[in-house]
């Protein structure tokens, strides 16, 4: 909702002022003048309350339009998007503000919502469909329409649509992989790349023989852990769309066979030294760092990885470094892997300045605008034809895999679904038993629904 | 009554006997200029203070997900609160954190004060500013600097004790249920340090050195100097910096979250983490849960106000 600002001003309609009594004044006008002042003070209140909150909408000729993320990835790229969009659109202010993390992001767009001054662009992050059901985000295939939206990649476009309306637009897509120090393979004696987990347990044992972690991963936050498991629902079921059903828990629950031969697979995994010691005490980051300091062979992670290489690893790393599918359960099965778009942006529906904010998401979706963007950042477009144009080799191979019907959904959208991975995190120290963490999984969940 | 005793005494009763004459002549006009100056720290209080505990404590009555009105459940909460068993563990890990930290984060602040005043006193400003040091920086960036410290793999901690040839002792310390909470009671003792050092250290100077003179002349040694003199002599300090230990320790929440988020598998779980992920991370999925996780910051008011009541009662105690 937007607000207009109300300043304040010393004019006809504001409270008069009260008189300044001279110091000889007798005590009981002193008295008045005193209470005349504290009520003043307190009159002014609201108005000072009025002037927070946001300017969201006209003033001066001018419509501005907020844009809230936590994309750090492109903290270098929005401003020059704009400064080009202002450019061609005077009348539009984009005031942008990046967070630092989902986790300073999250508490100030709760707070927006409940106070209804929800910016004009947002990053709605797991709320997108309930955001949507009450009303706080526009149907964007209303406002945009089926040919805007008809370049999306159908994973990104099914993550945020309910009832046939989309509630949001995937900015960076994701998928997962295992990224691989060739040498350090080589050195181990292990040849090609492991396309099943058997494959990959014995190309572990090589590489641990060598002093090396086989595979660094991260399970700190426990949510890591899970995109690590929940393709493996996807493997054992040979369906792409289970975890959706168990997400919502309907028709099947944790405590499902499918479930429990996931988490024996897992165990196999784990007991056959794949991961490095600690996984639940590793964070993304250190995880990362563990691969590129060569500390480990191969590292289990999303496609959000290489902008973090560019960054930080050598450089003669970034450029030997490689990529390949998740193992699949067996020769010739299919390399099910997590994948959607974890960062999306959706539009308020009731601001007054909502068809700027469309203008500015359709500047920047425009096919040139958001390859650039993309390709800039190291970051996985959500559009096809920003796919076709990735730069980033390992990104490309990456973003090919979207196309092959691997990928699968592993964001906990269900009420209490992300609780699931604390039991997991006794299968990433080898204390929990298959069956008794399924149950724990379905108990964690349905405690923490409420 | 020794001197020192009556010479505050005197003090204190001279000056209560000014504030009532004080009072007595102020006139009206005075008076209600005095409540209109304090007026905006009142108004303030009572926006940014009052109506947010009033507003959480009926939140805890209702189910919210933030938007919307919220749904008046009269007990629901607390009792969900009841049988939910991560709320339950997040209860006893934040009892025990207080309890630890409370005892660990007084006694060994008094001992390491005791040695700067005394012992170590050559090292002066130099020994206050080594142990301050940690205190200056913020919990968020001594989280994450530890976290470094204590990675399982590249971490200091665990490279050290392989270079000594004590790899068994290495371990994922803030990855295993068993090493995790105490991981961070340690290094929040690590980080309080030098500020309740600090407190008592001043509390110190407050002691007249005629009495460890005196004592010292009868043959008591430092022990029992420390035991009958010092501890006796901090007794309202000791009262304060417990009451500030507790009060942290319950609402216990940047230094876990930055360092495990309540991991693993809610092995260091506080209320503090528990009702910010319910509010505000992604444990419940699309709709927050406000209504709980106010109900559970109410149980943490409840603890906070325990502690100064205490402290209260601790001070007026010693003061008898």
């Amino acid at each position: 909702m937007s607000r207009r600002p109300t300043p304040l001003t010393l004019d006809a309609t504001a409270p008069p002022a009260a008189p300044v009594e001279p110091p000889t004044a007798p005590a009981g006008v002193r008295r008045r003048s005193l209470l005349s002042a504290g009520a003043a003070a307190l009159g002014a209140a609201p108005l000072l309350g009025a002037c927070g909150g946001g300017d969201t909408s006209s003033s001066g000729g001018t419509t501005t339009v907020r844009v809230w993320t936590w994309y750090s990835e492109q903290q270098e790229e929005f401003p020059r998007l704009v400064e080009e969009f202002q450019a061609k659109n005077p009348s539009i202010k984009v005031e942008n503000r990046i967070f630092g993390s989902p986790d300073q992001y999250l508490p100030a767009l709760a707070a927006a919502v409940s106070g209804g001054d929800v910016p004009e662009i947002f990053a709605p992050h797991i709320r997108a469909l309930s955001y949507g059901e009450a009303g706080v985000s526009a149907d964007l295939k209303a406002e945009l329409g089926d040919e805007f939206l008809s370049d999306f990649f159908q994973s990104t476009i099914d993550e945020y649509t309910l009832d046939g309306k989309q509630y949001a637009l995937g900015w960076m897509a994701q998928t997962f992989g295992v990224f691989y120090n060739p040498d350090l393979l080589a050195a181990a004696g292990v040849t090609g790349e492991p396309e099943t987990w058997d494959d990959l347990i014995a190309a572990a044992d090589k590489v641990n023989a060598t002093g090396k972690s086989a595979v660094a991963i991260s399970a700190s936050p426990s949510t890591s852990g899970l995109d690590f498991f929940l393709p493996l629902l996807a493997q054992i079921a040979d369906d792409p769309t289970y975890y959706l059903r168990l997400d919502k828990l309907d028709g099947v629950d944790y405590t499902d066979t499918v479930v429990v031969q996931a988490l024996e697979l897992m165990q196999k995994i784990v007991r056959g030294g794949v991961f490095q010691p600690g996984a639940n005490g590793t964070s993304g980051d250190q995880a990362n760092q563990l691969f590129f300091t060569e500390g480990s062979a191969m590292l289990f992670n999303g496609s959000f990885a290489p902008q973090g290489f560019v960054l930080n690893a050598p450089p003669e790393f970034v450029q030997k470094y490689k990529v390949m599918q998740t193992p699949a359960l067996a020769p010739g099965a299919r390399h099910y892997t997590a994948n959607q778009a974890g960062a999306g942006l959706a539009v308020s529906a009731t601001s007054k300045a909502k068809d700027a904010a469309l203008e500015f998401l359709r500047f920047i979706y425009s096919p040139e605008q958001y390859t650039k963007t993309m390709n800039a950042s190291n970051s996985m477009p959500s559009t096809k034809s920003a796919a076709a144009e990735v730069s980033n080799p390992v990104l490309k191979q990456m973003t090919s895999w979207l196309l092959d019907g691997n990928g699968v959904p592993h964001i906990p959208f269900g009420a209490g679904s992300s609780e699931a991975g604390g039991p997991l995190a006794t299968m990433f120290d080898d204390t929990g038993e298959p069956a008794d963490v399924a149950r724990q999984m379905q108990e964690a969940v349905t405690s923490a629904r409420g | 009554m020794p001197v020192a005793e009556r010479a505050r005494a005197s003090t204190s009763g001279a000056l209560a006997v000014r504030d009532r004459r004080g009072a007595a002549r102020l006139h009206r006009p005075e008076r209600v200029a005095g409540f209109v100056f304090i007026a905006p720290a009142v108004l303030l209080f009572l926006v940014f203070v009052g109506y947010p505990i009033l507003r959480t404590v009926y939140l805890g009555f209702t189910t919210w997900s933030g938007f919307g009105d919220p749904q008046w459940a009269a007990l629901a909460n607390y009792r969900r609160m009841v049988a939910d068993p991560v709320a339950r563990a997040a209860f006893v890990h934040t009892l025990a954190f207080a309890a630890v930290t409370t005892v660990l984060q007084t006694a060994l602040p008094l001992v390491v004060a005791v040695l700067v005043n005394s012992t170590w006193r050559r090292f002066g400003v130099l020994a206050r500013t080594l142990l301050f040091v940690p205190g200056i920086v913020s919990m968020v960036v001594t989280g994450v600097m530890w976290r470094l410290v204590l990675d399982p793999n590249l971490g200091l901690l665990n490279r050290g004790l392989r270079a000594v040839g004590a790899e068994s002792l290495a371990t994922s310390w803030l990855g295993e249920s068993a090493t995790a909470l105490p991981a961070i009671v340690v290094v929040s003792l690590w980080q309080s340090l030098g500020l309740t050092v600090l407190i008592f250290f001043a509390g110190l100077q407050g002691i007249d050195p005629t009495l460890y003179e005196a004592a010292e002349t009868d043959g008591a040694g430092p022990v029992q100097q420390f035991v009958h003199i010092t501890v006796p002599g901090l007794r309202i300090v000791t009262g304060i910096v417990v009451s500030l230990n507790l009060i942290s320790g319950f609402k216990v929440f940047d230094l876990i979250y930055v360092m495990t988020q309540g991991g693993p598998n809610h092995a260091s779980e506080s209320l503090g983490t528990r009702l910010y992920s319910l509010a505000f991370g992604s444990t419940s999925g699309s709709v927050p849960q406000f209504g709980y996780a106010s109900s559970l910051s109410v149980v943490v008011l409840l603890l906070c106000t325990f502690a100064v009541v205490l402290q209260t009662w601790l001070t007026r105690r010693s003061t008898r």
